[in-house]
C-alpha cells in the first residue's frame, strides 16, 4: 500500500520544516476539541435564553457594551461585563458560543469526513476501471468529468441542494451514550444526538467525486502498463483481482494526498451552504457566521469566533495536504474551492 | 494545425460540454421534489388552475418531449420565464451580467497587482522575513472562507476604524441591515457601473461616478480576490524558483543583464504559463465566490440572484443563471488556451 520510501519522506519533511508539525497539531487539537465536545462543552449547544437580566446577551471578555434600559420609569444605561458562566459570551438567541464552537468542530469535520469517504467511494472505483479498461467507459467518464467542471463546484452544489433538499441526519453522540458507563463529567444536559446535514454531505460527495475519479484514472492508465500488473495478466488473473490487488495499493498515495486537499474544499463548501442558509441545521460554524451578521456592529463576537474555526481547520488540514505533497510529490490537480 | 482549426475543434468541445450542462440542468429540475406548477401559483391556487398551467407549460407531456422542447427553445434563445416573477429569464440574467463582471474584473486585477510582485519578492529572498511574511499570507489567503473575511473587513475597517466609505456594495440595503449606516444610494437602485463611469468622465470630464464605482467595488473585490491572491502568489513563487535554477537565467546574469531585468522579463515570462492555466480553471471558483461575495456585500450581480432563485425553488432562472456561467466557463478555457501560444512559442495549438 504506502511504500517504506514514502515513509521515510513523509518522516523527512515533518523533521526537516515546520509548518507540518503546525498542522499536525492544530488538526489534532481540533480533532479532540470535536470528539470530546460534549466533555468541554459547559452547556447544551442548542438551548436557548442565556440573556443577561437587562436582556442583552453575555460578550466575552473584551466586548463589553452598554444598553438602555427603563428602571422605574426613568432610563437609564446599563453596562454588560463578560461572565465567567460563559467563557466567550452568548449569541444573538442566547446560546453558550463557547459550546456551540465545540460543536461546530464536529459538524465541520464529521461532513468533511463522510463527504470525502462517499467522494472516494464513487469516484475511485470509477476512474479505476474507466483508466484501466480504456475504451468507451474512459471516454464517457472523460466527457462527464467535462461536464461536471464547467459547473462551479459551489454553484453546482447549490443547484444540488434544490434537488436534495435540507435533510439533517441525527446521529447518536457515543460520548454522551457512554457516560452512563464512565464518569466523564459531562455537564447535565448535552443533547444526545446531534444533527449534521445530510444532504449537504451527500452533495460535496457529488461535487467532488470527479477529481478522484480523474487521478485514480490517471493512476490506472499508467499502472495497467506496468511489468508486474502484465505478469499478473499473462499468469491468468482476473482483471477485477488484478485492479483490486495491483493498481488500487498502487495508487492510494495521490489518492491520499487528493482526499486531504478535498477535506479542506468540503469544510469550505459546508460552511458556505450553512451561511447562505441551504445546510438545513444551525449547528454549524458557517450559520453563525451569518447569525452574526445581522449585530456585527453591536455584538460582533457572533460571527468573529465561528469564523477563527473554520480558518484553523482549513488552515491545518492544507498544512496536512502541504506536507504529504511535498513528500510525495504527485503532480496532481482538484484544489479548486468551493468559496 | 492552424490557430482556426484549433479554435474550431476546442469550440465544438466546447458545444459538447454545454449540452451536457443543458441535460444535467433539465435532469436536475426533473427529478427535483415538488410540482412545478403549484411552485408557479404558490400553495393557496386551485387544483383547476393547477392543471390548466400544467397542461400550458406541458409538464403532463412525456419527460422526454418535456426536454426536446427545453433544447428546442434554448437553441432558439428561449430560456423561458421565471416562476415567481414572471419575467423572461434571458433579461433577468442578461441585467445581472455587468455587475458580475465588474465584480470579478476588479478581484483579478487586485490579484495580478498584489500576488505577482509578491510571488517575485518571496521567491528572491527565500527563507528571509519577506518570504516568510508573504506565504502566511497566501496560507491564510487560500483557508479563509470569504463571506467571513468580508465581514471582518467591514467589521475592522467600517466599525472599529470608521474608514467613511460605503463598505458595503451598491445599493444600500444591506448598511441598513448591519446597522452600520452607510446609506448612500435609495434602496434597489443600482449605481454607475464601471462603464457608466467612464462615460461620465467622456461625457462631462467628472471622475465622480467612477470614483463613486471604485469606492464601493473596492471591499468586494478584495473579499472575492484574497484567495486568487493567495493562489497565484503561491504559484509565482514556485514557479519562479524553479526557473531560477535554470541555465539561461546563469547565462543572462553572465552577460550582465541587471537583476531586475532577469527576474520581470524572462523568469516571470516562462512563470506565467501555469498561472494562466490555473487562473483559467479557477474562474469556476471565481464564480462561486461571487456567489458568496455578492451576498455578504449585496451586490447586484448573478450570483445574488441565483441565491434568491434557489430560496425560492425557481427553476428557469436558476438553470438560465448557471448556463451562463458555464459558457462564460468554457469560452473564457477556450481563449486560455490560445493564449499558451503567445505566452510560450514553444507551444504550438497541437
Amino acid at each position: 500500500m504506502i511504500s517504506n520510501r514514502v515513509k521515510s519522506n513523509l518522516r523527512q519533511t515533518f523533521r526537516n520544516s515546520l509548518l507540518p508539525k503546525v498542522g499536525v497539531l492544530l488538526l489534532a487539537t481540533i480533532v479532540l476539541m470535536a470528539v470530546f465536545a460534549p466533555v468541554l462543552a459547559t452547556h447544551d449547544p442548542t438551548r436557548t435564553g442565556y440573556f443577561h437580566e437587562n436582556g442583552g446577551p453575555y460578550p466575552p471578555p473584551g466586548f463589553d457594551y452598554t444598553t438602555t434600559v427603563a428602571q422605574g420609569g426613568e432610563i437609564g444605561e446599563v453596562r454588560i461585563t463578560a461572565t465567567s458562566e460563559h467563557l466567550l459570551g452568548t449569541n444573538t438567541v442566547g446560546q453558550d458560543v463557547y459550546s456551540r464552537f465545540l460543536y461546530g468542530a464536529r459538524v465541520s469535520l464529521l461532513v468533511g469526513l463522510f463527504g470525502v469517504s462517499l467522494a472516494l467511494v464513487i469516484g475511485v472505483p470509477f476512474g479505476l476501471v474507466a483508466g484501466y479498461y480504456g475504451g468507451r467507459v474512459d471516454d464517457g467518464l472523460m466527457r462527464l468529468a467535462d461536464v461536471m467542471l464547467a459547473f462551479p463546484s459551489l454553484v453546482l452544489a447549490l443547484a444540488l441542494i434544490g434537488v436534495f433538499g435540507q435533510q439533517p441526519i441525527r446521529i447518536p453522540d457515543p460520548i454522551v451514550m457512554g457516560s452512563e458507563y464512565l464518569d466523564l463529567g459531562i455537564a447535565s444536559g448535552m443533547p444526545e444526538s446531534i444533527p449534521i446535514p445530510g444532504s449537504v454531505t451527500v452533495v460535496v460527495a457529488l461535487v467532488t467525486w470527479v477529481w478522484f475519479a480523474r487521478v485514480s484514472r490517471g493512476e490506472a492508465l499508467s499502472l495497467r502498463n506496468e511489468e508486474y500488473v502484465k505478469a499478473a495478466k499473462s499468469m491468468g488473473e482476473h482483471n477485477g483481482a488484478i485492479l483490486l490487488k495491483h493498481v488500487l495499493p498502487n495508487s492510494v498515495t495521490p489518492i491520499i494526498v487528493l482526499a486531504t486537499i478535498q477535506i479542506a474544499v468540503i469544510i469550505l463548501i459546508e460552511a458556505s451552504l450553512a451561511y447562505l442558509g441551504f445546510s438545513g441545521t444551525t449547528l454549524s460554524w458557517g450559520y453563525e457566521i451569518e447569525r452574526g451578521q445581522d449585530v456585527l456592529r453591536t455584538r460582533p463576537w457572533v460571527s468573529m469566533l465561528p469564523g477563527i474555526g473554520i480558518v484553523l481547520s482549513v488552515i491545518s488540514v492544507n498544512l496536512l495536504g502541504d506536507w504529504f505533497r511535498d513528500a510525495l510529490d504527485p503532480n496532481i490537480e482538484g484544489s479548486e474551492r468551493g468559496a | 494545425m492552424s490557430m482556426g482549426k484549433f479554435l474550431f475543434r476546442r469550440t465544438l468541445q466546447g458545444v459538447f460540454v454545454i449540452w451536457g450542462v443543458v441535460t444535467a440542468l433539465f435532469g436536475m429540475r426533473a427529478v427535483s421534489p415538488g410540482d412545478p406548477a403549484t411552485l408557479m401559483l404558490g400553495q393557496g391556487a386551485t387544483r383547476n388552475l393547477i392543471e390548466r398551467v400544467r397542461e400550458e407549460e406541458g409538464l403532463n407531456e412525456p419527460i422526454y418531449v418535456q426536454y426536446f422542447d427545453y433544447v428546442t427553445d434554448l437553441l432558439q434563445g428561449d430560456l423561458g420565464y421565471s416562476w415567481r416573477s414572471e419575467r423572461e429569464v434571458e433579461a433577468m440574467v442578461i441585467e445581472r451580467i455587468p455587475a458580475t463582471i465588474e465584480l470579478a474584473v476588479a478581484a483579478t486585477v487586485i490579484a495580478i497587482l498584489i500576488a505577482i510582485p509578491l510571488g517575485v519578492i518571496s521567491a528572491t529572498r527565500r527563507d528571509q522575513p519577506a518570504d516568510y511574511g508573504a506565504t502566511l499570507f497566501s496560507l491564510l489567503g487560500i483557508s479563509t472562507p470569504n463571506f467571513w473575511l468580508g465581514l471582518m473587513l467591514v467589521l475592522v475597517l467600517g466599525v472599529w476604524y470608521g474608514i467613511p466609505y460605503p463598505s458595503l456594495g451598491i445599493s444600500s440595503d444591506l448598511s441598513v441591515r448591519f446597522g452600520i449606516g452607510f446609506i448612500d444610494l435609495p434602496t434597489g437602485r443600482r449605481g454607475a457601473g464601471f462603464v457608466e463611469g467612464l462615460m461620465a468622465i467622456v461625457r462631462d470630464g467628472s471622475f465622480d461616478e467612477l470614483l463613486t464605482w471604485l469606492r464601493h467595488v473596492t471591499l468586494p473585490a478584495i473579499t472575492l480576490g484574497t484567495y486568487f491572491t493567495a493562489l497565484i502568489t503561491r504559484l509565482t513563487r514556485s514557479g519562479m524558483i524553479d526557473e531560477i535554477g535554470k541555465a539561461y537565467v546563469t547565462a543572462t546574469e553572465a552577460k550582465g543583464l541587471p537583476g531586475v531585468l532577469i527576474r520581470y522579463k524572462h523568469v516571470l515570462r516562462n512563470t506565467m504559463i501555469p498561472i494562466v492555466t490555473v487562473l483559467g480553471l479557477q474562474m469556476g471558483t471565481l464564480m462561486g465566490g461571487a456567489v458568496i461575495t455578492e451576498t455578504v456585500f449585496n451586490w447586484p450581480g448573478l450570483g445574488l440572484r441565483l441565491i434568491d432563485a434557489l430560496s425560492i425553488r425557481d427553476w428557469p432562472l436558476m438553470q438560465g443563471i448557471i448556463l451562463f456561467v458555464a459558457l462564460m466557463f468554457v469560452v473564457i478555457n477556450i481563449v486560455v488556451d490560445a493564449l499558451y501560444t503567445y505566452l510560450d512559442p514553444r507551444v504550438s495549438v497541437e
